[in-house]
C-alpha cells in the first residue's frame, strides 16, 4: 500500500527537533573515558621511539597504547595489510601511532601533546607519476577488458587521438566525523556503537584487534551522520581504538574524531589518471579505444582493487565500444589509504570517457552531443566491454526526452552566438550519462538477512543489515514491510542495525542497501504473511480450534485470494474479512510464529574476472544530465546556470527519497569536479583539512535552474518491487558540469587541445584559459 | 562586580559558574545541558551545524533573534541574552512550522546538519515576519549560506524554506515569555569579571572601565570571536586574559551624520550591511557575499580591521574609503586614518597596548566604489584576492583613483604608485592594460591553499581590466572589445 508513496523519512521528526541520537549524543556513562589519537608527523619512515612518561603523569591520563597492545596487528577489508597503529613503519602523514585515554574530554588534546615521538624519515611516493616510475603497485586488473583488435582498427582509422586525463580525489565530508563508543560487558565481551556502514566488518575488526571470538563482540549502528563510502571500511579501526581502551580499562570509551583529524587520517575518493588512444570516423563514431586507468590507492590496499575494477566497468559510460582494450593499475603511495566513495571508481571511469568524447567533438569541430548520440548504446549495440549485454536499455529514450525537455538545440544555438562575442563571459553546455552497474562485483557480498517481529497489537519491528546514513533505506524497508502486511507504515519500526540480530551482513554500499535488505525484509514479512494467510483461510472456512485442537500451519503459502490491506485480512472469493489484530491474536494463541528471519541473495550473478565473462551486474540504473555553465573570463569564476536531470529508477519505492538521492548525488558529484580540491604541502600534510579550505558546494552553488525527472519504466522487473538502486548512479551526472566547463573553454581553444583537469577549480579554469589564449 | 554569567536557555534562567562560562556555547549546550541537538562538525564557524538563535538585551528589551555559530562563541559572550536551540523550537509537542516544512519536503536526510538549518531557517522566518518580506528562493538561500549539507544537494531544503506559511509561524518573542526574561535581565547592572584557572574575562559596563582595564592589564580584546574562537578551538592560541565590550550598549550603534557613517566597535557586520546600503552600496553588496549570516551576526567591522588579516574582506574598502579609526585610552581619544593605522608588516598596527578601538568612521563622499572578492567558492569562502577601487570620472578623466589589494602581501596593500599613474589620465583600455601590467609587476604574492602565485598575479591583472570594462559600461563609454 505504501510502495511508491512519498512518505516522510522515518527519522525526519527526530532530525528536525534534534532528538535523533548520533554517537556523541549518547549520554556519558559513569567513568567513561575519552580516546584520542597521536598521529604520525611524517609521511614515510618509521617510529624509532615513543616517549609516554610525561603524558602518563597528566592527572587525567588513564592509559596510553601502542602497537604492542593490539592482539592482531593488521586489518583490512580485502587483505589485512594495514597496521592498526604504526608498527613501526609510517606509511602516510597523520597515520595513527598512539592511542591515549583521558578521564575528561577537555584533557585529550593536552595528553596527546605530551606524547613525544621520535621518527626516522625516508623519501615517500606521493603521486601516480612517481609511483609509476618506481613501479610501486598495489594491484592490477586481473585481466584487461578486450573486445576486437584495437591495434588493427587504429591502423585503418581516419582519426586517432591520444591523450591524458586526470581527476582528483574527494573528501567524503560526512557531517558526522568518524565516531565510536565501546562498552565493556561482562565476561570480557564488548558492545561497540559505531558510525559505520559495515557493522559486521567492524565486529570482526574489533574482535581481531582485541583477540576476541566474534560472539563476544556486538556492533550496533543506529544511524550515521552521512557515510558516502567513507564509513564502509574506515570506520572499523576507529571502533577498534575505542574498544581497545574499553577492553583494557574495563570502562566505556568513546572516540570522536574532530573534522580536521578525520580529514587527515581517513582515505578519500581515489585520484585517477587515464592514458588513452581512440580512433573514430568523421561522424565521431568510435571505432576503437585503448585506455589504461591508473589510480592512487594510497598507503594500503583497502578496497582499491575493487574500485579500480569498477572504474574499468564504467569506462564505457553509456557508449558502445565495439573494439576496446581497457586495463587498470592501482599504485601504492604514501598518501592516506584511499577508499570507497559513492560511485566506487565508476565516476572516474565514466569521466575519462566523457572527457574523451569532448576531445573527439573538439577535434572534429562537432557538437559533442552528436558524438554522444552516435555512440550511445542503442539498437543491437548493447554489448559492454566486459561482455554483459544491456537489458531494458533506457538510454536512447532518456537522451531523446531530455534533449527535448531541456530545449537543447535552441540553447546550443544561443550559446554559439553568445560565445562568438567577447563579453567577458563564456558559456558551455554538455550532456553526460550514468549507466551504473548494480551489484557488488564481489559476488558473495550480494546477500542479506532480515528479522521481522510482528507484535500482538499489529505493529512490527524489523531488523536488517542495512545501515541508515540518511539515504532512507530504513524508510524503504518500512514501506516494504508495511506493504506486505497491509499495515500503515507508521506501524513498522526499523530497529538499530546490530550484529546480534543480523549476522555476516554486507556493507550498506554499492547502492544495494534497499535492494538486498529490502528484499530480505520482504521475504521475512511474506513468511509471516504466508502463515497468517493459511490461518485466515482456516478461520474463514470455519475450521474449529479449541482447547484440544489448535490451528496447524503447514507451509504458510501466500495466496492471492487472501488480501492484507488497511489492517484487515480479506478473502476476495468469499468477501469474508477479519481484522489483522484479531488474526494475530488467533495465531498467537494457536502457537503460530509471528516472527520470521529470512535470507536473500541476488540471483543470476557470476562473473569471471580472468576470462572476463559472465554476468557482473544484476541490472543498470541509467540517466543523463544536461548542464549549462557560465565562466567569467577575467577571473575564471564559474556558475552553473541550469541542470536538467532525467533518471530511470524503475518504479521507485519512495519517489521523494529518490529525488533527494538524485539531487544530493548530483551536487556531490558537481562538488568533486569543481570546487573540491585536496591541497597538500611539500611534506604531504593535507592543508585543506576543514571546510574553511576544502569547499564542498553550499546552497548558493546549486544550479540556478534545476529540473529533475524520472522516466517511467514499467518493464523493469528485476529488483524488489521493480525499483532500482539510486544511491550512487546520480553522482556521476555531476560530471556534466565539468564537461560543460570543458565545452565552454573549447570556444576559446583556437584549435589547441584542452588539458582541463578535474576539479575545474576557478584557478584551473583561469590558468587553462590563460594557456589557450 | 558579578562573577557569573546570567542568561536564558529555551526560556529557562541559567547562572553559570566561571568554569562553565569559559566553555564554548556548543560544548555547554551539549555536555552540560544535554541539549545534543546542537551539533559540532568543523569547530570553525564554517558549516553551521551548531547554529542557535540568540536575542541580546538592548535598552531593556530583547533584540531580534539572530542565528550564530555556537561552536566558536563562548558562554561569557552571551551574558544577558536569551538563547534558543533546536530543541526549544518544538513547543508543547508541536513542531515549529520550519520543522514541519523540513519533514514534509525531505529537507533532512542524515540529520546531522538539520538542527543548524532549522535554526537558520527560524531566523529567516523571524526576520521575514518582522521585516515583512516573502519567503522567496533568493532570501531562503541567503539565510542558509552559512549551513553546509552533504546529503540533500539543498534543493529540498530550499523548497522547505519557501513552503513555510508565515501566517501560522509564531514570532520567537511570543514563543517564550520574553517579557519575563527582559524583566529579569534588565536588573543586571555593572561589570562582570570571571576567573577560572589561568583564564580571565572582564566584561566592562562602560568604556572608561574598559580603558582602565586595558591600561592596567592589557587584556586581549574579543568581540564576536569569529576568528579567536577558531584559533582557540584549533589549539593555536590560548585565550587567557580577555576583555569584551559585549555588555556596553553604546558600542552597538551605527550612526549617520552629515559627513560620516560612524560604526561602533560592537556593531555587527549584518547591521553594517544594512546600514551602508545607501551611503556605500558597493560595500554593502560586498558584505552580502562576505560571510554567512551567522558570522555576520557575530563579527564586527572593528574586529575585522583590528584582526588585520591580509585577506580581511573589509580592509581593502576601508583603505580606499580613507576610514578613520577612533582609538580610546584612559589618556583620551585619538583618530587615525586607516592607511596609517595599518603599517607595512603582517598584522602590524598603529595601536598602543593601552588603546582600544571604539569606532570606525566612514567619510561620506561622492566617489564611486568597486569591490572585488575572488575565492574558490563564491559565497562564504576566504578570499584568494580582494580588490577595492574608489574613483571619480569627470569628462572621461580619472579625478580620483584609489586602489587596494588584499591577499597579495603581508597586509592589505594600498597601491599608491599605481594610483599616481592613473589620476588625471583619460580613462581608456590602453591605460588599464598598462596599469594591469604595472600591478602585476609591483606585487609578490604567496602560493598557498587558496591559490598559486601565478593565479594571484593573473587575477590582479585581470581584475584591473574587469574594473576598466565595467566602468566603461557603467559610464556608457563606447568600446569595441573587452580589455582581455
Amino acid at each position: 500500500m505504501s510502495i511508491g508513496k512519498d512518505i516522510i523519512h522515518d527519522s525526519g521528526i527526530g532530525h528536525v527537533t534534534g532528538e535523533s541520537i548520533f554517537i556523541d549524543d549518547r549520554p556519558e556513562q559513569r567513568g567513561e573515558l575519552h580516546v584520542g589519537l597521536v598521529l604520525a608527523p611524517i609521511a614515510c619512515g618509521e617510529v624509532t621511539a615513543i616517549h609516554t612518561a610525561e603524558a602518563l603523569k597528566h592527572p587525567d591520563c588513564a592509559g596510553i597504547y601502542t602497537w604492542k597492545d593490539f592482539v592482531h596487528q593488521k586489518w583490512g577489508p580485502i587483505i589485512h595489510d594495514q597496521n592498526f597503529v604504526c608498527n613501526p613503519k609510517i606509511n602516510y602523514m597523520a597515520e595513527p601511532v598512539v592511542v591515549i585515554a583521558s578521564t575528561t574530554r577537555e584533557s585529550v588534546e593536552a595528553i596527546k601533546k605530551l606524547v613525544k615521538l621520535e621518527v626516522k624519515e625516508s623519501p615517500g611516493i606521493f603521486t601516480i607519476t612517481e609511483a609509476r616510475k618506481a613501479e610501486s603497485i598495489l594491484s592490477k586488473a586481473s585481466a584487461p577488458f578486450i573486445q576486437g583488435d584495437v591495434e588493427a582498427v587504429f591502423k585503418k582509422s581516419k582519426h586517432v587521438l591520444e591523450g591524458h586525463f586526470t581527476c582528483g580525489g574527494q573528501e567524503h565530508f560526512y557531517m558526522e566525523s568518524q565516531a565510536a563508543v565501546a562498552y565493556p560487558l561482562e565476561g570480557g565481551q564488548i558492545e561497540v556503537h559505531s558510525s559505520s556502514q559495515h557493522p559486521s566488518e567492524t565486529q570482526r575488526v574489533v574482535a581481531e584487534a582485541l583477540g576476541l571470538p566474534l560472539h563476544h563482540v556486538v556492533c550496533v549502528v543506529k544511524r550515521m551522520g552521512g557515510g558516502f563510502g567513507g564509513k564502509e571500511s574506515q570506520g572499523a579501526p576507529i571502533a577498534a581504538y575505542a574498544a581497545l581502551v574499553a577492553h583494557k580499562l574495563k570502562k566505556p570509551a568513546r572516540l570522536i574524531l574532530t573534522k580536521d583529524d578525520d580529514m587527515k587520517i581517513t582515505g578519500k575518493r581515489h585520484p585517477f589518471e587515464a592514458e588513452y588512444k581512440v580512433s573514430f570516423d568523421d561522424a565521431g563514431k568510435i571505432s576503437a579505444i585503448k585506455v589504461l586507468l591508473m589510480s592512487d590507492g594510497g598507503a594500503y590496499a583497502d578496497l582499491s582493487s575493487s574500485i579500480l575494477e569498477r572504474a574499468m566497468f564504467h569506462l564505457d559510460s553509456a557508449y558502445f565500444l565495439e573494439n576496446c582494450h581497457i586495463d587498470g593499475v592501482c599504485y601504492k603511495t604514501n598518501n592516506h589509504s584511499n577508499t570507497a566513495f559513492r560511485g566506487f571508481g565508476g565516476p572516474q571511469g565514466t569521466m575519462a570517457m566523457e572527457s574523451i568524447i569532448e576531445d573527439i567533438a573538439q577535434f572534429l569541430k562537432m557538437d559533442a552531443t552528436k558524438v554522444r548520440q552516435t555512440n550511445l548504446y542503442q539498437g543491437n549495440n548493447l554489448r559492454t566491454p566486459y561482455g554483459q549485454v544491456l537489458e531494458n536499455n533506457m538510454l536512447p529514450d532518456v537522451m531523446n526526452k531530455l534533449l527535448d525537455s531541456a530545449n537543447y538545440e535552441a540553447r546550443r544555438k544561443e550559446i554559439d552566438e553568445h560565445n562568438k562575442k567577447k563579453t567577458g563571459t563564456i558559456r558551455g553546455l554538455s550532456m553526460t550519462a550514468t549507466k551504473f552497474g548494480i551489484a557488488f562485483t564481489a559476488r558473495f557480498l550480494n546477500q542479506g538477512n532480515a528479522l521481522v517481529n510482528l507484535h500482538l497489537d499489529g505493529t512490527l519491528q524489523v531488523s536488517t543489515g542495512a545501515t541508515e546514513m540518511g539515504q532512507g533505506v530504513n524508510t524503504k524497508i518500512q514501506q516494504i514491510v508495511s506493504h506486505v502486511l497491509g499495515v500503515p507504515h507508521q506501524d513498522v519500526q526499523v530497529m538499530p542495525t546490530s550484529t546480534e540480530k543480523n549476522h555476516n551482513t554486507s556493507p550498506t554500499a554499492a547502492s544495494s542497501g534497499a535492494d538486498i535488505n529490502g528484499a530480505a525484509a520482504k521475504n521475512a514479512a511474506e513468511m509471516i504473511k504466508g502463515r497468517l494467510t493459511e490461518l485466515a483461510k482456516k478461520v474463514f472456512a470455519g475450521e474449529p480450534a479449541d482447547a484440544i485442537k489448535e490451528y496447524e500451519i503447514l507451509k504458510g503459502e501466500l495466496d492471492s485470494d487472501i488480501v492484507f490491506a488497511d489492517n484487515k485480512v480479506t478473502q476476495k472469493s468469499s468477501g469474508k474479512e477479519i481484522t489483522l489484530k484479531e488474526l494475530i491474536g488467533k495465531a498467537y494463541f494457536n502457537r503460530i510464529s509471528l516472527g520470521a528471519y529470512a535470507f536473500y541473495k541476488t540471483p543470476g550473478l557470476g562473473f569471471d574476472k580472468v576470462t572476463v565473462s559472465g554476468k557482473a551486474f544484476n541490472y543498470f540504473t541509467q540517466g543523463m544530465a544536461l548542464s549549462e555553465v557560465s565562466i567569467d573570463e577575467y577571473t575564471g569564476e564559474m556558475k552553473v546556470l541550469r541542470s536538467d536531470i532525467l533518471m530511470d529508477l524503475g518504479r521507485p519505492i519512495n519517489p521523494g527519497i529518490d529525488r533527494g538521492q538524485v539531487i544530493g548525488g548530483f551536487i556531490q558529484g558537481m562538488g568533486w569536479v569543481t570546487t573540491e580540491s585536496l591541497y597538500y604541502d611539500q611534506k604531504r600534510n593535507l592543508v585543506s583539512h576543514s571546510p574553511t579550505t576544502y569547499k564542498i558546494p553550499n546552497v548558493q552553488d546549486v544550479p540556478r535552474t534545476l529540473n529533475v525527472d524520472f522516466i517511467p519504466n514499467p518493464d523493469n522487473h528485476v529488483n524488489v518491487y521493480g525499483s532500482k538502486a539510486v544511491g550512487e548512479p546520480p553522482l556521476l551526472l555531476g560530471i556534466s558540469v565539468w564537461s560543460a566547463v570543458k565545452n565552454a573553454l573549447s570556444y576559446r581553444a583556437n584549435g589547441k587541445a584542452l588539458k582541463l583537469k578535474s576539479p575545474a577549480t576557478q584557478e584551473e579554469i583561469l590558468m587553462e584559459l590563460e594557456r589557450i589564449r | 562586580m558579578r562573577n557569573s554569567i546570567i542568561l536564558f536557555v529555551n526560556g529557562e534562567r541559567e547562572e553559570l559558574s566561571p568554569e562553565n562560562s569559559f566553555m564554548t556555547v556548543a560544548e555547554y549546550l551539549r555536555y552540560k545541558k544535554g541539549l545534543t541537538g546542537t551539533k559540532v562538525v568543523c569547530s570553525e564557524g564554517d558549516c553551521g551545524a551548531c547554529t542557535i538563535l540568540v536575542a541580546r538585551m538592548q535598552n531593556g528589551k530583547l533584540g531580534p533573534y539572530k542565528a550564530i555559530n555556537s561552536c566558536i562563541s563562548f558562554m561569557y559572550l552571551l551574558d544577558q541574552t536569551h538563547l534558543i536551540t533546536v530543541e526549544g523550537l518544538k513547543k508543547d509537542n508541536e513542531l515549529h512550522p520550519v520543522q514541519k516544512a523540513m519533514v514534509e519536503n525531505h529537507g533532512a536526510q542524515c540529520g546531522f546538519c538539520t538542527p543548524g538549518f532549522i535554526c537558520a531557517m527560524a531566523a529567516l522566518t523571524e526576520d521575514a515576519k518582522n521585516e515583512k518580506f516573502p519567503l522567496e528562493e533568493k532570501r531562503v538561500k541567503n539565510y542558509l549560506t552559512g549551513n553546509l549539507c552533504r546529503c540533500t544537494g539543498y534543493d529540498s531544503i530550499i523548497k522547505s524554506g519557501c513552503s513555510v506559511d508565515l501566517r501560522t509561524t509564531p514570532l520567537l518573542g511570543s514563543f517564550y515569555d520574553d517579557g519575563k526574561i527582559e524583566k529579569e535581565l534588565a536588573t543586571l547592572k555593572g561589570s562582570v569579571r570571571l576567573t577560572f584557572e589561568n583564564k580571565t574575562i572582564f566584561l566592562p559596563a562602560s568604556v572608561d572601565e574598559a580603558t582602565l582595564e586595558k591600561k592596567t592589564k592589557s587584556p586581549r580584546m574579543i568581540s564576536g570571536s569569529t576568528d579567536l574562537g577558531v584559533v582557540s578551538n584549533k589549539g593555536k592560541l590560548a585565550l587567557t586574559e580577555m576583555m569584551s565590550l559585549n555588555n556596553i550598549a553604546s558600542m552597538y550603534s551605527v550612526e549617520e551624520t552629515a559627513t560620516h557613517l560612524i560604526v561602533g566597535a560592537k556593531a555587527s557586520l549584518a547591521e553594517i550591511e544594512e546600514r551602508t546600503a545607501k551611503a556605500f552600496p558597493a560595500f554593502s553588496n560586498n558584505l552580502h557575499i562576505f560571510a554567512s549570516p551567522q558570522i555576520k551576526n557575530s563579527g564586527s567591522l572593528v574586529g575585522n580591521l583590528v584582526n588585520a588579516s591580509p585577506i580581511a574582506d573589509t580592509i581593502p574598502f576601508l583603505r580606499v574609503a580613507e576610514a578613520e579609526v577612533v582609538l580610546r585610552s584612559s589618556a583620551g581619544e585619538r583618530v587615525v586614518n586607516v592607511n596609517t593605522f595599518i603599517k607595512g608588516g603582517y598584522k602590524e598596527l598603529d595601536m598602543r597596548s593601552d588603546e582600544i578601538v571604539t569606532h570606525i568612521r566612514l567619510p561620506k563622499t561622492n566617489h564611486e566604489y568597486k569591490l572585488y572578492k575572488v575565492s574558490s567558492r563564491r559565497d562564504l569562502d576566504i578570499s584568494t584576492v580582494t580588490m577595492a577601487v574608489r574613483y571619480t570620472l569627470k569628462n572621461n578623466v580619472l579625478e580620483e583613483f584609489s586602489l587596494a589589494l588584499g591577499g597579495v602581501g603581508p597586509t592589505v596593500l594600498r597601491m599608491n604608485q599605481i594610483e599616481a599613474k592613473a589620476i588625471g589620465q583619460y580613462f581608456n583600455q590602453a591605460l588599464f592594460k598598462r596599469l594591469a601590467t604595472d600591478v602585476k609587476n609591483s606585487i609578490n604574492p604567496l602560493s598557498d591553499v587558496r591559490g598559486s602565485t601565478d593565479f594571484r598575479l593573473i587575477l590582479c591583472h585581470n581584475l584591473m581590466l574587469k574594473f576598466c570594462d565595467e566602468v566603461m559600461t557603467d559610464h556608457k563609454i563606447s568600446f569595441q572589445e573587452i580589455s582581455l
